[in-house]
C-alpha cells in the first residue's frame, strides 16, 4: 500500500512537470500546444544521444533541456506567430492545427533520424531503504528533480517582475498591456521555459523508466487530461491533478492493468469536464 | 502635446473613426463628447495603439506614436484607463499599483505614496482583491494603476459612467488635482455637463467624425450652439457648482 502511495505521488510530481508547461502556454497565450510531448522527446533523444558520446552526465542533461527550451523558441519565434496574430477562437484553432502539424513532423523526424535512440538514466544504486520503506532511488531522483524545479519556477513567478507579468497576463492580457507589459516577449519567453520544463520532465522519464522517439503523442495526450482535469489557468490546480493523477495511475496499474489505466484517465478527464469545466482551480493561488 | 492627423480605424471591414484631427494641448483637459456609439472608445484606443489605425498619424511631443505597440506608448508617458477599467479580479490594490509602476519601477515609492494622498480610500483597502471593491473604487484603481505609470497624458474612457452623482463629483475634484499636479487629461464622456465645466477643450465626435472642435466656455455659453452639436438644450445649471452634472 505504502509503495502504491509513494508510488503515485512520485508519478504525480512527474507529471507535474509535464503539464505544468502546457498550462503555462495555454493560459497566457491561448494556445494549445499539441507538440509539448514531442519536445520533451527531443531533449530526452538529445541527453540520450549527447550520453552516447561520453558527455559528462550532467553537461549531457543540461543540453539535452537547453534543446528543448530552444525548440520552442524556434516554435514560438516563426509558425506560432501567425496564430499568435489572430485572436479569441481563430488563435485557438489555428494554434491547434499548426501544433498538431509540428507534432507529426517531429514524431515522423525522430522515427527516421532515431528510430533505435532511448534514453534511460540509473542511479548509482537501485534503492535503499527509509525508516523501514523500500525505496527506488530513481523515484527520489523524479520526486527531488521535480519539487526543486517546482520550487525555482514559484521563486521566478513571485520574485521577479517577469513572474508578476505573466500572473497578470493570465488574468487580463489588456490590462497588462495598459500597465507597460510587453505581453509578446512575456510569451516567447513563456515558451522558452515551457520547453525547459518538457525537457526536465524527459530526464524525469529517463529515471523512472525510459524514454523513446515514439512517446510523444502519450505525453502530450497525459499532460492535456492534466490540464483539464486542473483548471487550464491554474498552477495549483496542475499540481493537485497531476498528483491525484499519478495516484490513480498507480493505483490502477497494480489492479487492472496499464490498458484500463488510460481509458480511466480519459474518463476522469471527461468527468471533469462534465461536472466542472473550468477545472478543479479555476485560478491561481 | 498630442496632435492627431487624419485618423481612420475601425473594426473588421468597418469605419468608425473617419478622417479624424484633433489636438490636445499640454496642461489642461480636453473633451470628446459624443452619444453612445460615435467613436470615442474607438478612437482613444487607436490613440494608444490597442487598435492600428488604418490611416492618419499620432504624434505625441513631436513624436510619432502611431505604429508603435500599446506597451511602448505607456513607456513614452500616455496611458489610457478604458472604460472596462481592465482590473485583475484576483490581485490586490496593491498589487496593482505595484504592476502600474511596471516601466516605471523607480517611481514606485512616490507613485504609491501620491495615489494614496489623492485616493485614501485606496489605501485604506490596500489588501483587498479587485473583484471586491465596489464600481466607485474599482474606478478610482484604475486610475490610480496608470497614475503609477507616472503619465504625462492621462486618456480617461467614460470615467463616471455607473457611479453614484456624490461619487462623480469625488471623482472630479481628484481629476482637478490631477490638473493642478501637471497631468494632462484627454477625456471622453456621456456626462456632458460634467465634462464641459471641467475642460478647457472640447470636439464633439458623430458618427466617427468631428462635428465640432473649439472652446469649452463656448459650448457652454451659447445654447444654439450646444443644441447643434449636442442635442439636447442645457438644463438649469446644477446646485452645487462645476462638477456637478
Amino acid at each position: 500500500m505504502t509503495s502504491i502511495v509513494l508510488d503515485g505521488l512520485v508519478q504525480g510530481l512527474q507529471l507535474a512537470l509535464l503539464s505544468v508547461g502546457v498550462v503555462f502556454v495555454y493560459g497566457l497565450g491561448g494556445v494549445l500546444n499539441l507538440a509539448h510531448g514531442q519536445l520533451a522527446v527531443a531533449g530526452g533523444l538529445a541527453v540520450a544521444i549527447l550520453r552516447s558520446a561520453r558527455w559528462h552526465p550532467l553537461l549531457a542533461s543540461t543540453a539535452g533541456v537547453v534543446v528543448a527550451g530552444s525548440l520552442a523558441l524556434l516554435l514560438d519565434r516563426t509558425l506560432l506567430r501567425a496564430a499568435y496574430a489572430r485572436r479569441g477562437e481563430e488563435r485557438l484553432l489555428l494554434g491547434l492545427i499548426l501544433t498538431l502539424g509540428v507534432s507529426f513532423a517531429l514524431d515522423g523526424f525522430y522515427a527516421l533520424g532515431a528510430p533505435n535512440v532511448a534514453l534511460t538514466l540509473r542511479m548509482p544504486s537501485p534503492s535503499l531503504e527509509i525508516l523501514g520503506v523500500r525505496v527506488r532511488t530513481a523515484s527520489l531522483a523524479v520526486g527531488g528533480l521535480s519539487l526543486l524545479t517546482f520550487a525555482v519556477l514559484l521563486a521566478f513567478l513571485r520574485g521577479t517582475r517577469v513572474g508578476q507579468a505573466i500572473r497578470c497576463i493570465i488574468q487580463n492580457e489588456v490590462g497588462a498591456v495598459l500597465c507597460g507589459v510587453d505581453v509578446e516577449r512575456v510569451r516567447t519567453l513563456t515558451l522558452f521555459v515551457s520547453g525547459v520544463l518538457a525537457g526536465v520532465a524527459a530526464l524525469a522519464q529517463g529515471f523512472s523508466s525510459f524514454l523513446g522517439p515514439e512517446m510523444g503523442t502519450e505525453f502530450t495526450i497525459l499532460a492535456v487530461i492534466v490540464a483539464v482535469v486542473g483548471g487550464v489557468r491554474s498552477l495549483t490546480g496542475t499540481f493537485l491533478a497531476s498528483l491525484l493523477l499519478g495516484l490513480v495511475n498507480s493505483a490502477l496499474s497494480y489492479t487492472v492493468g496499464t490498458y484500463l489505466t488510460w481509458i480511466v484517465l480519459l474518463t476522469v478527464a471527461v468527468l471533469t469536464l462534465l461536472v466542472r469545466p473550468e477545472g478543479l482551480l479555476a485560478y491561481w493561488p | 502635446m498630442l496632435v492627431v492627423q487624419g485618423l481612420w480605424a475601425g473594426y473588421d471591414d468597418v469605419p468608425l473613426v473617419h478622417d479624424v484631427h484633433l489636438a490636445v494641448p499640454g496642461r489642461g483637459a480636453t473633451a470628446v463628447l459624443g452619444a453612445n456609439g460615435a467613436g470615442k472608445t474607438t478612437l482613444f484606443r487607436a490613440i494608444v495603439g490597442l487598435l492600428r489605425p488604418w490611416r492618419g498619424t499620432v504624434r505625441f511631443d513631436g513624436e510619432l506614436l502611431s505604429g508603435h505597440p500599446p506597451h511602448e506608448v505607456v513607456r513614452r508617458g500616455v496611458v489610457y484607463v478604458p472604460a472596462e477599467r481592465e482590473l485583475f479580479p484576483q490581485l490586490t490594490v496593491a498589487q496593482h499599483l505595484e504592476l502600474g509602476a511596471y516601466c516605471a519601477p523607480g517611481l514606485f515609492r512616490s507613485g504609491l505614496e501620491r495615489v494614496y494622498t489623492l485616493f485614501p480610500r485606496l489605501a485604506e483597502r490596500k489588501n483587498q482583491r479587485a473583484s471586491t471593491l465596489s464600481g466607485g473604487e474599482q474606478q478610482m484603481l484604475a486610475i490610480a494603476r496608470a497614475l503609477m505609470a507616472a503619465p504625462r497624458l492621462l486618456l480617461l474612457d467614460e470615467p463616471s459612467t455607473g457611479l453614484a452623482p456624490r461619487l462623480v463629483a469625488e471623482l472630479y475634484r481628484q481629476l482637478g488635482t490631477l490638473l493642478r499636479e501637471g497631468v494632462t487629461i484627454l477625456l471622453a464622456e456621456q456626462h456632458v455637463q460634467a465634462a464641459l465645466h471641467f475642460c478647457q477643450q472640447v470636439y464633439v465626435l458623430k458618427d466617427g467624425r468631428i462635428a465640432y472642435g473649439g472652446p469649452a466656455g463656448a459650448l457652454r455659453g451659447d445654447p444654439e450652439l450646444y443644441r447643434t452639436y449636442l442635442g439636447q438644450a442645457p438644463g438649469p445649471p446644477a446646485p452645487g457648482g462645476p462638477g456637478h452634472p
